[in-house]
């Protein structure tokens, strides 16, 4: 059954640079050219749903605009997805909807934070959702550059959510336009992020992280993988990381992506995640006299520093999270830091009935 | 190349905001003599933590008992505890102030504790710092309380002397309980 759309329709130009220029006049879009979303468009997106286009997903902050499958389409189409790719905008924006990622805070928040999708499942083939070398920009699979925007589409045009109004951001981040990689869960030692979390390897999952931004790390030097693990720990606890802000240690995660090369080499020694994740956070502290006198004092009021004066970044290994992705060129691994006061979130894609 | 003249027929892609549907803003309309007067903080922000302690004194002074309540997280365990006892604290004091709305996150957290309290019937005045206004007021339309008072300090607090803090105190202290709806 064809849907019926209920969205003010608008007339504009069929000529490209004019629309873009109205695009722009209107405000919404974030500034590259978008693609009209026009009823048939939008028609093929909705076929792709397995919720109807007045199925009401939920309201998204800043300014709790009820976000319908409809509306949530036409953004996809806005955005260039590929109507198959739609229902994985779809899971991420549930996720997203979890009160435990914070929306409310972190659609308006001074942070640069967004939300950072990783996927994991059998559609990144499919959907042109990158993971092997420049996954995190560059490579430029449709899904990739069109998932992560449409989202990021949904948050300026359903939730409101606007740099310098209801977006407080001071800088923002490049992943503002969108972000969305997948794990190389086929060179991976470990069970992939979403089988950790209780998903089966033949489901497509969204893990939807608030990242603050992509820190780069490097290592040429160190041979012994615990050497270079130990390194990876003390440069994700730095002394300004947000997770030192917060007197609560127990929230937000640090995803770290690891190549494929690092990661057999880290498999050796722990073969096991969560024997990662547990080097990891045993290293990821700063001693307290890293930080100048005052700020030890407020450390120490909120209970941070440990009776050996080692000021930890987490309080739980599981809050230290490696994903293997990236090329086989070794040599590089990319933080992506917390906001804190976010927990990733997942969520299922979910497909039409056959 | 030319550009076409035709014209395509598109889907606005923008949600329509909710119903303003602005819930009444309650005021103390009274003295502080017997009152209990609510002071939320949040560990963040020592700045305020210090006006907030400063009002404390004056509002005992003047007649009112105080009751304080400091935040810390937004999610997970310790979000959820805090919510709780915003939501205690809110049942037992008679109005209060809530700050500080000096960050983004944190303004719309010290709105959304604001209403909380209002919603309990008691008036609530949420302390913003100017360059955080326009985003408090927005927040406040956004959760259906459009109306809600909102006392605006200077901006930045953070980094200034405790002496001027504690002017500050004192200088906008009138202000506040005005806002409130304190009666002399």
């Amino acid at each position: 059954m064809t849907a019926v759309l209920t969205s003010e329709q608008v007339e504009v130009s069929a000529d490209p640079e004019a629309w873009h220029a109205r695009s722009i006049e209107e405000r919404w879009g974030d500034g590259a050219p978008l693609i009209p979303p026009t009823d048939d468009r939008v028609l093929a997106m909705l076929a792709a749903s397995p919720e109807p286009a007045d199925h009401v997903i939920g309201v998204l902050p800043p300014q709790h605009g009820v976000a319908t499958i409809e509306l949530l389409a036409i953004n996809a189409v806005l955005a260039g997805c590929e109507p198959a790719a739609f229902p994985v905008v779809l899971a991420a924006i549930e996720a997203i909807l979890e009160p435990g990622w914070n929306a409310f805070g972190l659609t308006t928040t001074t942070s640069s934070v967004f939300p950072m999708l990783i996927v994991n499942g059998p559609c990144r083939d499919d959907l042109g959702i990158d993971y092997r070398a420049g996954c995190m920009g560059g490579a430029g699979g449709r899904g990739s550059m069109t998932i992560g925007r449409a989202v990021a589409l949904c948050l300026r045009n359903i939730g409101g959510q606007r740099a310098g109004e209801t977006s407080r951001s001071v800088f923002g981040q490049p992943a503002r336009f969108g972000m969305c990689f997948g794990e190389w869960e086929e060179r991976s030692p470990w069970a992939s992020l979403a089988q950790r979390a209780g998903f089966g390897a033949d489901l497509d999952v969204v893990t939807v992280h608030g990242g603050k931004g992509t820190y780069p790390l490097a290592d040429i030097h160190n041979d012994d993988p615990r050497d270079l693990l130990y390194l990876i720990a003390k440069s994700v606890a730095f002394p300004l990381s947000n997770l030192y802000l917060s007197g609560n240690p127990e929230n937000g995660q640090v995803v770290i992506a690891i190549n494929p090369v690092w990661a057999d080499r880290f498999a050796v020694p722990f073969p096991e995640a969560e024997q990662v994740q547990e080097f990891l956070w045993e290293h990821a502290w700063q001693p307290i006299d890293l930080w100048p006198a005052h700020n030890q004092q407020m450390l120490r009021d909120r209970d941070r520093v440990a009776n050996d004066g080692k000021v930890r970044l987490v309080g739980r290994p599981d809050q230290l999270v490696p994903v293997v992705c990236g090329g086989l060129g070794s040599l590089h691994a990319v933080a992506l830091p917390s906001f804190g006061e976010s927990q990733l979130q997942q969520a299922v894609v979910r497909r039409p009935s056959a | 190349m030319s550009a076409t003249s035709d014209l395509i027929t598109i889907r606005r892609p923008t949600a329509v905001p909710p119903p303003a549907n602005q819930a009444p803003a309650f005021t103390l309309d009274a003295s502080l003599a017997g009152k209990t007067i609510g002071l939320r903080t949040d560990m963040a922000w020592r700045s305020w933590q210090l006006i907030a302690e400063e009002w404390a004194r004056f509002l005992e002074r003047d007649g009112a008992t105080t009751l304080p309540v400091e935040t810390m997280s937004q999610v997970g365990k310790g979000g959820h505890e805090d919510r709780t006892r915003i939501d205690t604290w809110s049942e037992k004091v008679d109005g209060g102030f809530v700050g500080l709305g000096t960050c983004g996150s944190c303004t719309s957290f010290t709105i959304h504790d604001s209403v909380t309290l209002e919603q309990h019937e008691k008036p609530a005045v949420a302390v913003v710092c100017s360059e955080f206004e326009s985003h408090a007021r927005n927040m406040a339309r956004f959760l259906g309380h459009g109306d809600l008072k909102v006392l605006v300090m200077p901006y930045p607090l953070e980094a200034r002397p405790d002496d001027e803090l504690r002017q500050i105190a004192l200088e906008y202290y009138p202000q506040a309980l005005a806002l409130l709806g304190v009666q002399s």
